[in-house]
């Protein structure tokens, strides 16, 4: 009789345990079977009478103590299952791997943000920002920068014209004029800004956008020029990007040079975008060429001053890795919502 | 600028592999911007074994020859006397250009489709030989190109030359330069040397007469008689044929040969064609007209310097020659000009006549005016040779005062600016190398320059020199030592940020378009005739009649974008553009620029999404983003329905639908639907709603200040009432009645539903407003409250005639 009670009581637990998952029910009706009125347990406890006399106190002890083990590993199996299945805990059918609820999402356009990382890392050196008109005169877009009429750097810029006196501004670089019209030195600005020329192909669009930049103080040298430059580089790409400075020429400034980050798409080793040189020009710089302080009435001998000169689209297409430069004003929603 | 290396080798004598010649040369300014093989022209021009020859029936001197190319057989037909079996000649595949110019094409002769051409030497510019086709040896490799089995390695370096440094434009330039850079010593491949001392030779019998000595400060002329015009040695073609010249006849080639090599323009003329056998500088005369060398007939204004003779032009000076008096067969007597001239009378006359030459190209940015007689009697030497003819005469006209510029250079200076410590001996070396003459003078350093630098005028000049041949990299890279300047703020671009930032969080997306548009986008909004937007700028030299005005507004812009858009089935959108706008003033007056801001939705209010109705967005979706953007601002702004002036102005409006937004009486701009009929001229067909701004108004308005308010601690009673009034009663009428009788406590009434249809009869409508109440200092309780509601109810429903839905 013994070993049936211990039978039972192992077959109970075992069967506890493996509907513990299961169903509520599942659960409910092990406890009719072992404990219930005609529970194979309970029924043990009725046939105690039949045993023998001596028998009876130890197999009554042991069915009593085995059918409280069994109710509570029951009950506690319940409770756990009701926990676990609970509406507070669990909501039956919900799919959370469907897509998210959004809602309109607005963006500012590639030029705009790179536009607005270029000045502020400008700004957190000092530098403010001004503006001038998109239509301008000659004077400011080239006299005054050096560039007489009849002079071949004329042809560097494919202008449009409005009449013999007005057009659209070929670069930022008559705000560096009106600045200093405007103020006397010392002064750090830069200057985003729409600007025109008549080209149009797959690498040049009849407008595009820059960002000029001007320091004037007493003791400026083209160093200081290298160090604000390559910091700058540093920021917008990586501290690791390569910086190479190399003479060009500008009406405006003198020394000038260009300056080439390595390139960003393969690191230097030579592909299609760097025309398999490593190097990509990205900004035009040089000394502020005194002729133009002798315009604006600039003390040429106290004051020197650098200004450099870059193509926002150019950059962000080399951030971005973006490959058709005509794709900026085009204004497909596509193109716009990537970034 | 083409620089072919073995030419460069003969003035300095570099080692270095051209991969290096390029770096270097990029980094002392002359950008490189590609280097090729000095063969490319002929790099088609391949080895290929004659397997059969076989006569042409039809034609007995042409031979049909079978070839082996080494990938593959092909067929040609060639006439050349020399043809032989088993040999291996050189094919000129289709597609291949010949030093004289001769394009090889894919034809189809006497039956049969001949793969290219078999070549001489003298065809390919490889040997002098023209008698029949070239062999090569008989282990040649088939299918590879002539150049590389004969093992014939140069190359050509294309350099960018920068306007500022014409005396790069030269064999001679580039090649001063590479002797800078890497210390070498130069030489000159011929011999300078001139009997005459400069005197001339027989000056007297060559007749230059310089009316306009302004504009002509040198002329130079030869006279070589007993020429006999022809092809050039194959040595000359070659060299041309690498820098994509192509060979005239060997004078003309001579001349384009010299100018290359010393970077000094020169002409031929045939001496026996000039009328009276002389030469007058001066500028064209009303109505002159000349033929040029290309063949066009052109008329010279009045200011335009001419080479004539006793009777009229014969060339263009520094820019192009006459055909009349132009090198040919028959020639036998030339004078060959060598000259200086003024470099914007120059680019002047060539803009003009839209013509630009290697010589206008030259003589525009300035040519050395003491290398006029060297560079003519080079070329005299070299028409000798190859053209036969006896130099007989010379003579150099030299009216111009030519001085070299003598500059004080301050070395302390110099490195200050530079912000490096170059040595003196050092600073003075650099400039030596380049020719500049240095003597040193109390402490400074007195340069004198050469007239082969135009560029150099003054000593921040010579100071471009130090640095650039110091090299940009050996310049330290250091933070300037700088002023503290308070950045000022920059009130308009802080607004832009604050606008577009507003725009964006409410789910717009912006957009950036051309700033010129066709006049006919902004015709299609129909405006009145005095709007101010029909007062285009329009430029002078647009690229096409869609780009050919400045937008007087930026809703064309923004519905090209959406029809753009709609093309590619991008349906939904919310965009906006912030940027200029452009007005006429008249003539000297630059246009008035005016900053907008406009925006608009179309299509679905809400992104595509499983788990909500794709309703359509109407005007109230962007005048939700326009009430967020005044809020943002702390702009005061209502909404007024249109005056008929309004109406009449903006006539891109569907009637009915738009608002003018203003703030303390000034304007800032309106918002409204698209009519169909503009939409129908952008192509579009789904409704647009739109609004647009003007920046100036904005930034009077934009306080930027905000108050604010302590929080409530008493709980709100809010009461709902639905009225049923007149269709035609707005719902700003409403709420300005309520809050212009606003009684105590009433902290705002808000409309919060609209309802028309059965049952409210037809002509009426249900409206839903909350009124919340509130006192600052305890609860109201409801008692209270309806003694201030009711009367307030009680007047509304009077003033619209209205009645509480039951």
């Amino acid at each position: 009789m013994l070993d049936r009670l211990e039978t039972i009581r192992k077959e109970a637990l075992d069967a506890i345990n493996k509907a513990k998952d299961s169903s509520r029910e599942a659960i409910e009706a092990l406890r009719v079977r072992f404990t219930g009125r005609k529970g194979e347990l309970t029924n043990i406890l009725k046939s105690i009478g039949s045993l023998p006399p001596d028998q009876r106190p130890k197999v009554g002890q042991l069915a009593n103590r085995y059918k409280n083990e069994i109710e509570t590993a029951i009950k506690e199996a319940l409770e756990k299952f009701d926990q676990k299945n609970s509406e507070e805990t669990c909501i039956a059918g919900l799919d959370p791997t469907l897509p998210g609820r959004r809602l309109p999402y607005g963006r500012l356009h590639p030029v705009t943000q790179v536009m607005d990382e270029i000045c502020a890392i400008f700004s957190r050196m000092g530098f403010s920002v001004a503006q001038g008109p998109e239509v301008e005169l000659d004077f400011y877009n080239f006299e005054a920068l050096n560039i007489p009429p009849d002079h071949p750097a004329r042809d560097m810029q494919d202008t449009f014209y409005i009449d013999d006196k007005v057009l659209l501004r070929t670069h930022t670089s008559p705000i560096q004029i009106r600045t200093m019209e405007k103020l006397e030195p010392p002064l750090r600005i830069i200057a985003p800004g729409k600007v025109y020329r008549c080209d149009s192909d797959v690498t040049h669009t009849p407008m595009f956008h820059q960002v000029e930049g001007l320091m004037v103080d007493t003791r400026v040298s083209f160093a200081d020029l290298k160090g604000i430059l390559t910091h700058f580089i540093h920021q917008i790409f990586s501290d690791r990007t390569g910086v190479r400075f190399r003479p060009s020429f500008f009406p405006f400034t003198e020394p000038s040079a260009e300056v080439d980050i390595q390139c960003v798409i393969c690191g230097g080793s030579g592909c299609r975008v760097c025309s398999h040189t490593g190097w990509l020009e990205v900004l035009g710089a040089g000394l502020v060429n005194p002729a133009v302080f002798r315009h604006v009435g600039y003390d040429t001998e106290r004051f020197s001053g650098f200004a450099f000169g870059l193509g926002i689209e150019r950059i962000t297409m080399l951030k971005y890795g973006i490959d058709d430069l005509r794709l900026f004003f085009d204004n497909d929603l596509r193109f716009l919502t990537q970034f | 600028m083409l620089i072919l290396t073995s030419w460069l080798k003969e003035f300095v004598p570099f080692d270095c592999s051209v991969e290096k010649l390029a770096h270097d040369l990029t980094m002392a300014g002359l950008e490189v911007e590609a280097v090729h093989s000095a063969y490319s022209d002929i790099e088609n021009a391949v080895a290929a074994k004659i397997l059969e020859v076989t006569t042409v029936e039809s034609s007995p001197g042409m031979k049909k020859c079978l070839l082996d190319t080494g990938s593959g057989r092909a067929e040609v037909v060639c006439g050349a006397p020399n043809v032989e079996r088993g040999k291996i000649a050189v094919l000129a595949r289709p597609g291949t250009t010949l030093p004289d110019g001769t394009v090889i094409k894919k034809t189809v002769i006497y039956g049969v489709e001949s793969a290219g051409m078999l070549c001489s030497q003298a065809e390919l510019a490889l040997g002098d030989d023209a008698g029949g086709i070239m062999y090569l040896q008989d282990n040649a490799a088939l299918g590879r190109p002539v150049a590389e089995i004969l093992g014939l390695e140069d190359w050509i370096i294309e350099i960018g030359i920068t306007p500022n440094r014409s005396d790069c434009l030269s064999i001679q330039g580039v090649a001063r330069e590479v002797s800078a850079a890497y210390d070498l010593p130069r030489s000159v491949p011929f011999s300078q040397n001139d009997p005459t001392g400069g005197k001339g030779l027989s000056p007297d019998s060559v007749a230059i007469t310089i009316e306009d000595p302004e504009f002509c400060g040198r002329y130079a002329g030869a006279v070589i008689r007993g020429v006999r015009p022809g092809p050039s040695p194959s040595w000359l073609v070659r060299r041309l044929a690498s820098c994509g010249i192509r060979p005239i006849n060997n004078i003309v080639d001579v001349t384009n040969y010299v100018l290359l090599e010393l970077g000094q323009p020169l002409h031929a003329f045939d001496l026996e064609r000039l009328r009276g056998g002389e030469i007058i500088v001066r500028t064209a005369r009303k109505g002159e007209k000349i033929k040029t060398l290309d063949g066009k007939e052109r008329n010279l204004e009045e200011g335009m310097l001419a080479i004539c003779d006793a009777v009229g032009p014969v060339a263009v000076a520094g820019v192009m020659g006459g055909a009349e008096s132009e090198v040919t067969a028959g020639t036998s007597e030339i004078l060959l000009e060598s000259a200086w001239f003024h470099p914007s009378q120059i680019r002047r006359t060539a803009r003009k006549l839209k013509l630009s030459t290697e010589a206008s190209y030259r003589f525009e940015r300035g040519v050395d005016p003491e290398n006029c007689v060297n560079a003519m009697l080079r070329a005299a030497s070299l028409i000798q040779q190859a053209a036969g003819g006896t130099l007989e005469a010379w003579r150099d006209e030299c009216p111009g005062k030519f001085t070299r510029p003598v500059i004080e250079v301050r070395p302390e200076r110099a490195c200050s600016l530079i912000g490096a410590e170059i040595p003196r001996d050092k600073i003075i070396k650099y400039l030596q190398g380049i020719d500049i003459e240095v003597t040193e003078n109390d402490g400074n350093i007195e340069a004198t320059v050469p007239l082969f630098r135009p560029d150099i005028t003054a000593e921040i000049d010579i100071v471009e020199e130090i640095a650039r041949l110091h090299g940009f990299d050996s310049v330290p890279t250091t933070w300037p030592v700088a002023s503290i300047i308070a950045p000022e703020l920059d009130s308009s671009r802080a607004l832009e940020s604050k606008i577009k930032a507003s725009l964006v969080a409410s789910g717009m997306i912006e957009i950036i378009s051309y700033s010129f548009t066709s006049p006919s986008d902004i015709e299609a909004l129909g405006l009145p005739a005095h709007d101010p937007r029909l007062r285009m700028v329009r430029l002078k030299n647009p690229l096409s009649e869609e780009q050919s005005v400045m937008r007087t507004s930026l809703i064309p812009p923004l519905l090209r974008a959406v029809s753009r858009n709609h093309a590619r089935r991008n349906l939904d959108l919310r965009l906006f553009e912030l940027g200029t706008t452009f007005i006429d003033q008249g003539a000297e007056k630059l246009p008035h620029e005016e900053t907008r801001v406009a925006a608009l939705v179309t299509g679905k209010r809400m992104p595509r999404n499983w788990a909500w109705d794709q309703a359509q967005s109407d005007i109230f979706d962007i005048k939700g983003v326009l009430e967020a953007l005044t809020e943002s601002l702390g702009i005061r702004a209502e909404f007024v329905s249109c005056t008929a002036s309004d109406a009449s102005r903006d006539t891109y409006y569907l009637a009915g639908t738009s608002l003018m937004l203003k703030a303390d009486d000034i304007t800032l701009g309106s918002i409204g639907q698209i009519t169909p009929a503009v939409l129908k001229k952008y192509e579009i067909s789904a409704p647009v709603f739109l609004f647009d701004l003007s920046l100036e108004a904005l930034s009077r308005t934009a306080t930027g200040h905000k108050q604010y308010m302590r929080l409530a601690k008493y709980p709100a009673v809010e009461l709902d009432i639905a009225i049923i009034l007149r269709d035609e009663v707005r719902g700003q009428q409403i709420l300005s009645f309520i809050n212009s009788n606003r009684p105590d406590f009433l902290e705002r009434a808000e409309i919060f539903d609209v309802y028309c249809g059965k049952p409210i009869a037809s002509g009426f409508k249900s409206i839903a407003v909350r009124f919340i109440y509130r006192a600052p200092d305890r609860t109201l309780t409801d008692e209270q409250v309806n003694s201030i509601h009711q009367p307030l109810v009680d007047m509304l429903l009077k003033e619209f005639n209205a009645k509480l839905r039951a």
